[in-house]
C-alpha cells in the first residue's frame, strides 16, 4: 500500500512547471522519469501528461544514446551511486 | 541555416594536451563544411554510465553550431572516421521552442565560459575533490 500512495495524488509536474524544453545534459531532471533499473517510468504511476510523456521518452533516449544514463542495469554492474558525479 | 548541437566524447587515455588538439580537430570539421560554431562547453572528465570500448571514462564536451543540413552527413562521416572519439550524438533544434532553448543554452554556456577566468582558482580545486571522489570508488570495487 505505501507503494502505491506514493503515486497516489496524480498530476504533471511538467505542466505545473509550464516546462516547454527538456535537456538530455540535465541528468538530475531525468531522475524523475526514471526507475531503480533505469527503465521509463510509465504515466499511469509518474502522472505526466502525454506531451511531456513524450518529451521525456526521447529526452531519456538521448541521453542513454549519450552514456549519460545506462541502459539496463543488472546484478552484476550494480552501480552503487549512479549520479556521483553530477555538478 | 539550422541550429544543431553535438556532443562528443573523446577517449580518456590521451593526455589534456591530446584531448584539447582532437577537440580542435572535431571543431575544425565542423567549420569546413560551412559551420558557425556558437559556442563549446566542457563537461570535463566524466564517468560513462556503461563501458564503451573498454573505457570507463571519457571527456564530454558540447559544440553548438549552425550548419546547412545537407553539410551534416559529411559532418557525421567525418566524425565516425575519427578514432579518438568514443561516441557523438547530434541534436537538430527545429521548431521555435527548440530554437529558443538553444540561444538560452548558447548564452548559458557562454556565460560559463567567460566567468572561469575571474573565479579560476576556486575552479581548479573543484576538479581536485571530484578526482578524489571518482577514485574511491574505484579502490572499492578492486577490492
Amino acid at each position: 500500500m505505501a507503494e502505491r500512495r506514493k503515486y497516489k495524488k496524480r498530476y504533471c509536474k511538467y505542466c505545473e512547471a509550464k516546462v516547454d524544453f527538456i535537456d538530455y545534459k540535465d541528468v538530475a531532471g531525468l531522475r524523475f522519469s526514471l526507475s531503480e533499473r533505469y527503465k521509463i517510468m510509465p504515466r499511469r504511476l509518474t502522472g505526466n501528461c502525454k506531451r511531456h510523456q513524450d518529451m521525456v521518452s526521447t529526452v531519456i533516449k538521448r541521453a542513454r544514446a549519450a552514456a549519460l544514463v545506462p541502459y539496463t542495469v543488472t546484478r552484476k554492474q550494480v552501480v552503487t551511486a549512479p549520479f556521483e558525479n553530477l555538478k | 541555416m539550422r541550429n544543431y548541437e553535438n556532443l562528443v566524447i573523446v577517449k580518456p587515455t590521451l593526455t589534456a594536451e591530446e584531448i584539447q588538439e582532437s577537440l580542435k580537430a572535431i571543431q575544425e570539421v565542423i567549420t569546413s563544411n560551412g559551420g558557425e560554431i556558437a559556442t563549446t562547453d566542457d563537461m570535463g572528465m566524466r564517468k560513462l554510465a556503461y563501458p564503451i570500448e573498454k573505457n570507463e571514462r571519457g571527456f564530454f564536451q558540447v559544440i553548438y553550431y549552425s550548419a546547412e543540413p545537407s553539410s551534416i552527413s559529411e559532418i557525421e562521416r567525418r566524425f565516425r572516421l575519427n578514432e579518438d572519439l568514443l561516441r557523438f550524438v547530434t541534436i537538430k533544434y527545429d521548431t521555435n521552442r527548440e530554437v529558443a532553448a538553444w540561444n538560452e543554452m548558447v548564452k548559458k554556456a557562454q556565460g560559463k565560459t567567460s566567468a572561469p577566468k575571474t573565479e579560476e582558482a576556486p575552479k581548479a580545486e573543484e576538479t581536485e575533490e571530484t578526482k578524489a571522489v571518482e577514485a574511491e570508488p574505484e579502490t572499492a570495487t578492486a577490492e
